[in-house]
């Protein structure tokens, strides 16, 4: 491109948007254009002007009716139903999903809760959670002295068994039993912790040899905590 | 028809393409692809090329839809510079511009007189433009014509017009210069 002509009023990006706009350019110009155009806001926004000022002149072009195939080209060259396509691979779906699957754990817990205030006695609950991640839910039903723990995402390990223990504010863990990744249990609270079972204590996690702790406190790491709520 | 009630009908199916919305880009094919393919075809000057490029045009419009900004731009203004462009890529990758007929500037002033039929034609948008085309020397007017309509690049305009290069190019800034400065106004 040579700039031997003196074009003073316009300065250079906005000849070549004119140039672009028109569509005067040759293919390496105009593809370099076009890459601009792409990345370069202020200068899409040269070009869209120049193609407001052009466009009325296309009134001068008469209309003429394509093949009626042309639209059924053009419904066939689509993507397919959005359904089809992208669902399974959008974020938006398994957000939406993810908050949908959440607000349905929200319900299933208010009615849980709710059930349970129409008992005598108030069962606890505790949402065992670490690392990011819900492991377990633990509901302490003390009139029945018995502890109910449905796994969440626990993912069992290879070598190692999960032990739920008791902690209330004295701060020394009560070990209530071995939980399982793949299935509920229900463990018996002893009558000895069940005045422990209050909504001051936590409940928590941790990954001991099988069989599980012979020391009575945790050997392996504590993997989840969760505090217990009164309903 | 009746060309404001036209151009909020096209917006308005514009706007409903990036929810996926199928009918509303049949809406806007109804609606306007008589006026896209007559562009394409002058472009190209060939039915199946032309068919080929509308197609291409339309599939854009579905992915590109969630671009158009109905404050900022006419939706026909839009549909055409998509419409020109796509048909100005298939005649480059051709190599060569349809129209290669030399041009007699003295003839072709003639040219200059709309022939056209659409509602477009009578709006005052074009009515300026015009205006401000009468404004510009006579060969300026033929190469900036024979740009928009048949797709020619400098190179193309110099051999149809039989002058160097770089005095069609200066002509046609000048003219953009001036075209600019005339619709300002």
């Amino acid at each position: 491109m040579s700039d031997t002509f003196d074009h003073s009023g316009l300065p250079e990006d906005e000849l070549l948007a004119a140039e672009y706009a028109l569509g005067v350019l040759a293919s390496a110009d105009r593809v370099a254009a076009e890459q601009r155009f792409a990345r370069d806001r202020a200068f899409a926004q040269l070009v869209n002007e120049w193609e407001q000022r052009l466009a009325p002149w296309a009134a001068e072009i008469a209309e003429v009716s394509p093949s009626p195939e042309v639209w059924d080209r053009i419904a066939s060259a689509l993507p397919a139903q959005r359904q089809d396509r992208g669902l399974w691979r959008s974020l938006a779906f398994w957000r939406g999903f993810s908050f949908a699957a959440g607000a349905l754990a929200a319900v299933c817990l208010a009615a849980v809760i709710y059930l349970g205030t129409l008992a005598p006695q108030q069962p606890l609950v505790a949402t065992i959670e670490g690392g990011g991640h819900r492991h377990f839910v633990a509901t302490v039903d003390t009139k029945r002295g018995t502890v109910a723990v449905v796994p969440a995402a626990f993912s069992a390990d290879a070598t190692r068994v999960p032990e739920l223990w008791l902690i209330p504010p004295d701060g020394k863990p009560r070990p209530l039993g071995l939980l399982r990744a793949d299935q509920a249990v229900t463990l018996t609270l002893p009558a000895e912790f069940a005045a422990f079972a209050k909504s001051d204590a936590v409940l928590a996690v941790s990954l001991e040899p099988p069989g599980g702790s012979t020391t009575g406190l945790p050997t392996g790491p504590v993997i989840a905590t969760g505090k217990l709520t009164s309903l | 028809m009746d060309l404001d009630a036209n151009r909020s009908l096209i917006a308005a199916a514009l706007g409903r393409i990036p929810a996926g919305d199928r009918a509303a880009l049949q809406t806007v094919y109804r609606l306007t692809s008589a006026k896209l393919f007559g562009v394409c075809l002058r472009i190209l000057g060939e039915r199946g090329d032309a068919e080929d490029v509308l197609q291409e045009v339309f599939v854009t419009v579905w992915r590109k839809a969630a671009d158009f900004d109905a404050s900022r731009a006419s939706p026909m203004t839009w549909l055409i510079a998509i419409a020109r462009n796509r048909s100005i890529d298939r005649l480059r990758a051709s190599r060569q511009s349809r129209n290669m007929d030399s041009i007699d500037v003295a003839v072709e002033i003639a040219d200059a007189a709309p022939g056209a039929d659409s509602a477009l034609e009578a709006s005052q948008d074009y009515t300026r433009l015009h205006a401000c085309l009468d404004g510009l020397t006579p060969r300026e007017r033929t190469a900036l014509r024979s740009a928009f309509f048949d797709g020619n690049t400098y190179e193309d305009l110099a051999a149809r017009m039989k002058v160097p290069l770089g005095t069609v190019k200066s002509w046609i800034r000048r003219a953009m210069i001036k075209l600019k400065a005339c619709l300002e106004q």
